[in-house]
This record gives structure tokens, C-alpha cells and sequence, in this order.
């Protein structure tokens, strides 16, 4: 029809502009552009439109009082559309959920205003009805009083996917919680660039000496390298952008009863491909053969690897060195 | 103006529907709000689509019978549009801000959010970058929202969990370990269950306001079971699992350091799980690859070794 297509997202802006303003009483155009992502003009042009809109009789609350002058503008509380309005579920439970999460990070809330700010909330809400709760590994405030400071540090690693312990010497840059765990990107003087590490995967870690300007001053890749996608590449995938298999990786077919369907889903890189005598086949990438081995005990003996043709003797490989664990100690 | 512009038509209409005490037939709003058209199907439809647009925008407009020729008639509460004021402190504020900022959900609906209670736009940035958090909410979880607001609202739910119907009250909801769960009443069988909000197929059904009975001593923290291996209905069984050097700080990180019973030189563990759901504690023992061994009972160690005999036995072709 006649209108322009983004009239709801004008109105929504007009809103958002307008019970920021009554907050505010009076701020300058160039503040309230920026903000609000307008130019100057384009703010100016808008609320003098909107100052016009009303109806009769025109009392303060059927009229939108917006006073624009040379370099402010200026509303009042009361007047029309410009009181807090009520959240949508999705809304109230992302806010919520959101301050809950920040909660979670330890030191996040030294002044304790976001405790405050959630009780306020809670009550306008109705009582509070989110919990979240995340990982609190061992090593975290060593890795982030590192990040902080600058400093290198000696960890004890074991790398999920190679099923691998190993000494190595990183220099904490990015801290970030996903899927509900901790993860720290770093530079690995070892690997020489940027790799991401599971914090609660960290046995041990002490100080090794301040950090390189050169490592700290260096850009942080867009998706990290995953050497070690046993560490998560979820995190990399909801984080950074897409997930990049590693130059390692291979692709692996695996047909699975559909029942095993929710297990695979929860593998970013996984995607069904086919369907063979009635099962259908996922597709995952895979970076080391102990996390294959993992995937493949969990979805257990029914589960079968379509192709690489040698991955098949995998399953029943790692069967075996476990049952031997289990021989070894009753034999 | 040649064109009336249509924010503004849409503006006034929300003006008027706030503004009235009974519900409006589409004639008396025509009166009201300049720049409807005057053929009876080219208003209608205008205004069909001026409402829709308010809805798609959370506003709450209510169509009601009214008599007269026209049949329905149209308001918005204010009651249930606008929220009383918080009264945030702008400390509260700028820490509500870095919370929505600091904390990705997969789509920007916190800082709409923020919007609605006066902290729209874009925050200056000051002071050291905090850490970021990733928290799943809108991809694939499409009962999450329905289930908050059965909390807020008291209300029954039904759904479907894995293709079997429940009916619950439901107490809260809580992320953990990467996932949602809600934690709840379960009707049918008179005991509290946990489920898995991304394993609930398609959208869960809200009863009335108020038609929730959660038994008054009902205790959420206690009702939350801890880990997978407590969501199944069996007997509840103590079940101790060495864990070895490599995978002993994941494995404490997540079960809590209480779980440990031993503690070696070398940096293994014996962690104690009680488990209602064997299979589930199998799985996440077989997880931990031969750097884990269930100490005992013999009967979950045995699931264990007939589990993974089955491996052995035939290998994995079929």
C-alpha cells in the first residue's frame, strides 16, 4: 500500500526515544542522535513530526510534548506513550536471564547494583522464576587475573579430542562462558597462534613471566583455529561466527537410529546427509579419534560409521581398552 | 501533508484505544484518528492493518463485542500496557545495560527490552570489557518464553515430552550445564520431575491464571535434579567412579568439589553420584573414555562391561 514498509520500526524507535527522554527531561540532539543512531537532522525532522501527533481534547496524555530547540531536545514525564511499558515474556525472560548470567561471572558485581536492579526487575515481573547457573572451574580467576595483568602462564592442558596431557606455556586474551562453560582463548607457544582452551580442562596453571606486547598487541582472529574441538567448538560457533573445521579434520557418515537424532543434533557441525535401510546418516567433522570414539560409545552398538571404513574398528577398539581397565582390576 | 503519514495515524490510533474507558467500534475510532479513508472495505482494511502492526509490536489490543451495527469494539488496557516504574537507580540501569550487553542470547530482543523502560539505544562504553556469556534463548526453543510466563502467571501446563504427555506445574527455570530445564510439579504422578525445555516437542498449553497447585512445601533447589543421571524414576543408587589425573578438573568442576570421597598424589579422584537413571550415568561414565571406572556397586559396574561388550562382540557393523 502507500506506506513505507518500516513504520513499525519508526514507531518502535519513537517509543524507545521518547521514554528514554522523559527519564532524561532534556538532552542535547547530538546525544540523543548517537544514541539513537539517527542523524542530527533525520532526529530533528522525526520529533518535530511527532510532536504534532495527538488528539483531541490534547491533554498531556493524548499529546506527545516534545520541545525540540536549537541543540536540545526535551520531553516530560507523563506525557503521552513515554511511561515504561510491560515486557512480552520473551522480553522479561531475556532480560532476566540475562542479568542472571552476568551474576554467574564471578567479581561481575562488586558494587551490587545488578543484584538490585534484578530485584526491582523480579518484582515488576512477578517473583523470580530464572536461575542460571555456570560453570565455576577451579583455574578461573587464575586465568582471568592473567588476562588482566598480562601474564603468561604455565598450564597442564588435556586436550579432549587428542585424549592428550600436555605441558604448555599460553597467554590468555579472550574469557568467555558458552554452553555453560568457560573457555579462554590464547596464544600457545607451542601451537604458535591463537588456540582455545577449556578452562575446567586446565589441571594446573601458575605465572610464567609477563606477556609479549607483540602477543597482546596481536589481532584475535575471527573464528579461532580449533585445535582442540573436543575443547568446544559450540562455544565457537555461538560466539565467533561460524565454526571452521580445523585443517585436520575429516568428515565422518555415521547412520544412527533416528531415537539418537537429539544426541547429533547437539553437534554444531553435524548434519543429516542421507538415509540408508531406513536409518537416517549424519554427517559430523571430526579432529581427533578420541572424541569419535566418545561420540560412538554414547550412541551406542546399533550406531554405525557409514564411511571412513577404518573409523568402524574404532568403537570396538576403545571398547576393549576400557573393558581391559575393568578386567585389570576385578582380574 | 498531502499523504498523512502513517506513523502518525498509527500513533493516535494507539493514542485513542489507550485513551478509552469501552471498547471503540471502527466508526467512533475513524472520528477519533485522522487519516483512516472513508470507503467502508479501504478503512477496514487500513485498520486491520494498523492493529496487526500494534500486535506484531506487543501491543495489547483487545477486540470485544459491543452492540450496534458494527458488532466488535476495540481498547488497550492501560493496566496491561504500560509497567509501573521500576525506579532503577542509574547504577541499576548501567548494570542492566552491561548485562544485555555482555551477554549474547542470538538476537537482540534484552536490548528491546531495555527499550520499553527508558534505556533504549546505544550505552557509552566505559571501564574494562567484561566477560562475555553465551546463553542459548531463542534458537530452537520456542516453549522457553511460554513456560516463564507460566511461572509468573501460576498457571498448568501440558506438553508433550519425547512423544509422552505431561501434566505439570511448573516452579522455575533454570540454565545448566548448557541447557534449559524447567523444573516441576508433575501431576500424574504426584512427584516433582525435571525436563529438558529443548527436548519438549512443539509448544506447551497455559491453563487459566492461577490454576497451578504446587504443594506449599514445594522446594525448587532440592526438586532440581543435579545431573542427567538423576532425571530417570528408578531407585535412587550410590555409585562410585574413579576418575583419573586427566579428566579429574572437569570432572570436579562440574559435580562440585563435595562429590569427592579420595583424592590421590597423582591428581585422581573417586567421585560418589547417586544415580536414579543408570543408563545415563553409563553414558557419562563412557564419556570419560578409560580415564573413568565405576568402583562400585558390581551391578552398574557390570552395565558398564555388558555395555561395552555389546561393542566387542559384534563390532559396530550391523
Amino acid at each position: 500500500m502507500s506506506s513505507p514498509p518500516d513504520t513499525a520500526a519508526r514507531l518502535r524507535r519513537l517509543l524507545a526515544i521518547l521514554t528514554w527522554l522523559a527519564q532524561e527531561g532534556e538532552a542535547p540532539i547530538d546525544e540523543v542522535a548517537e544514541r539513537f543512531d539517527l542523524t542530527p537532522n533525520a532526529l530533528v525532522a522525526e520529533l518535530e513530526m511527532a510532536a504534532c501527533y495527538g488528539v483531541p481534547p490534547y491533554s498531556p496524555d493524548q499529546l506527545l510534548e516534545i520541545l525540540v530547540t536549537d541543540d536540545t531536545v526535551s520531553t516530560r514525564v507523563g506525557t503521552a506513550l513515554a511511561r515504561p511499558r510491560r515486557l512480552s515474556p520473551r522480553e522479561g525472560l531475556a532480560l532476566a536471564a540475562s542479568a542472571r548470567a552476568l551474576l554467574a561471572v564471578p567479581g561481575s558485581d562488586e558494587g551490587g547494583a545488578l543484584s538490585r536492579a534484578l530485584a526491582k526487575l523480579d518484582r515488576a515481573l512477578g517473583g523470580p522464576s530464572v536461575e542460571v547457573e555456570l560453570d565455576s572451574p577451579a583455574l578461573l580467576d587464575v586465568v582471568g587475573d592473567a588476562l588482566d595483568r598480562g601474564v603468561r602462564l604455565a598450564v597442564t592442558y588435556y586436550s579432549a579430542s587428542t585424549d592428550q596431557t600436555g605441558e604448555r606455556t599460553i597467554t590468555p586474551r579472550h574469557l568467555f562462558a558458552s554452553e555453560g562453560h568457560w573457555y579462554v582463548d590464547a596464544w600457545c607457544e607451542v601451537a604458535g597462534g591463537v588456540r582455545r582452551f577449556r578452562v575446567d580442562r586446565i589441571a594446573s596453571a601458575s605465572p610464567a613471566g609477563p606477556a609479549s606486547p607483540e602477543v597482546l598487541a596481536g589481532a584475535l582472529p575471527g573464528p579461532v583455529g580449533v585445535a582442540d574441538p573436543g575443547a568446544g567448538p559450540e562455544g565457537a560457533a555461538a560466539v565467533r561466527g561460524a565454526f571452521v573445521p580445523g585443517p585436520d579434520s575429516r568428515r565422518v557418515r555415521i547412520a544412527a537410529d533416528p531415537s539418537m537424532g537429539w544426541l547429533l543434533e547437539t553437534i554444531p557441525t553435524a548434519a543429516r546427509v542421507d538415509t540408508v535401510a531406513d536409518r537416517p546418516v549424519w554427517e559430523v567433522f571430526v579432529a581427533g579419534d578420541a572424541w569419535l570414539e566418545r561420540l560412538l560409545l554414547r550412541l551406542g552398538p546399533d550406531a554405525e560409521v557409514v564411511e571412513p571404513v577404518e573409523d568402524r574398528a574404532l568403537a570396538p577398539e576403545a571398547a576393549s581398552r576400557i573393558l581391559e581397565r575393568y578386567r585389570a582390576a576385578t582380574g | 501533508m498531502a499523504r498523512p503519514d502513517r506513523l502518525e495515524r498509527v500513533t493516535d490510533l494507539l493514542l485513542v484505544l489507550l485513551d478509552t474507558g469501552r471498547p471503540l467500534s471502527l466508526r467512533e475510532i475513524a472520528e477519533r484518528v485522522p487519516g483512516y479513508p472513508d470507503g467502508h472495505d479501504a478503512r477496514r482494511q487500513a485498520f486491520e492493518r494498523d492493529k496487526r502492526l500494534l500486535r506484531d509490536e506487543g501491543v495489547p489490543v483487545v477486540t470485544s463485542p459491543i452492540d450496534g451495527e458494527e458488532q466488535a469494539g476495540y481498547r488497550v488496557d492501560p493496566d496491561d500496557y504500560y509497567l509501573p516504574d521500576l525506579g532503577l537507580e542509574p547504577d541499576e540501569q548501567a548494570a542492566l545495560n552491561l548485562a544485555v550487553a555482555g551477554v549474547h542470547l542470538g538476537e537482540p530482543i534484552g536490548r528491546e527490552a531495555l527499550s520499553k523502560l527508558g534505556m533504549g539505544g546505544q550505552w557509552p562504553r566505559r571501564g574494562a570489557p567484561l566477560p562475555m556469556v553465551d546463553l542459548p534463548l531463542v534458537d530452537g526453543l520456542p516453549a522457553l518464553p511460554v513456560l516463564f510466563d507460566a511461572v509468573r502467571t501460576s498457571a498448568a501446563v501440558t506438553f508433550s515430552y519425547r512423544g509422552e504427555p505431561r501434566s505439570v506445574d511448573v516452579a522455575g527455570i533454570r540454565f545448566r550445564g548448557g541447557h534449559w530445564y524447567a523444573v516441576c510439579w508433575d501431576r500424574d504422578r504426584g512427584e516433582p520431575r525435571t525436563f529438558r525445555v529443548d527436548r519438549i516437542d512443539g509448544l506447551p498449553e497455559v491453563g487459566a491464571t492461577g490454576s497451578a497447585q504446587l504443594p506449599e512445601d514445594f522446594d525448587t533447589d532440592e526438586a532440581f535434579a543435579r545431573e542427567p543421571w538423576h532425571f530417570g524414576s528408578g531407585d535412587a543408587v550410590e555409585v562410585d567412579v574413579a576418575v583419573d589425573a586427566a579428566e579429574a578438573s572437569r570432572v570436579v568442576t562440574a559435580l562440585g568439589p563435595d562429590a569427592v570421597v579420595e583424592r590421590s598424589d597423582d591428581g585422581a579422584v573417586v567421585v560418589r553420584l547417586v544415580a536414579t537413571d543408570v543408563e545415563a550415568l553409563v553414558s557419562w561414565v563412557l564419556d570419560l573414555l578409560d580415564h573413568a571406572e565405576v568402583v562400585r556397586p558390581p551391578e552398574v559396574r557390570e552395565a558398564v562391561v555388558a555395555r561395552l561388550e555389546a561393542f566387542v562382540g559384534g563390532g559396530s557393523a550391523r
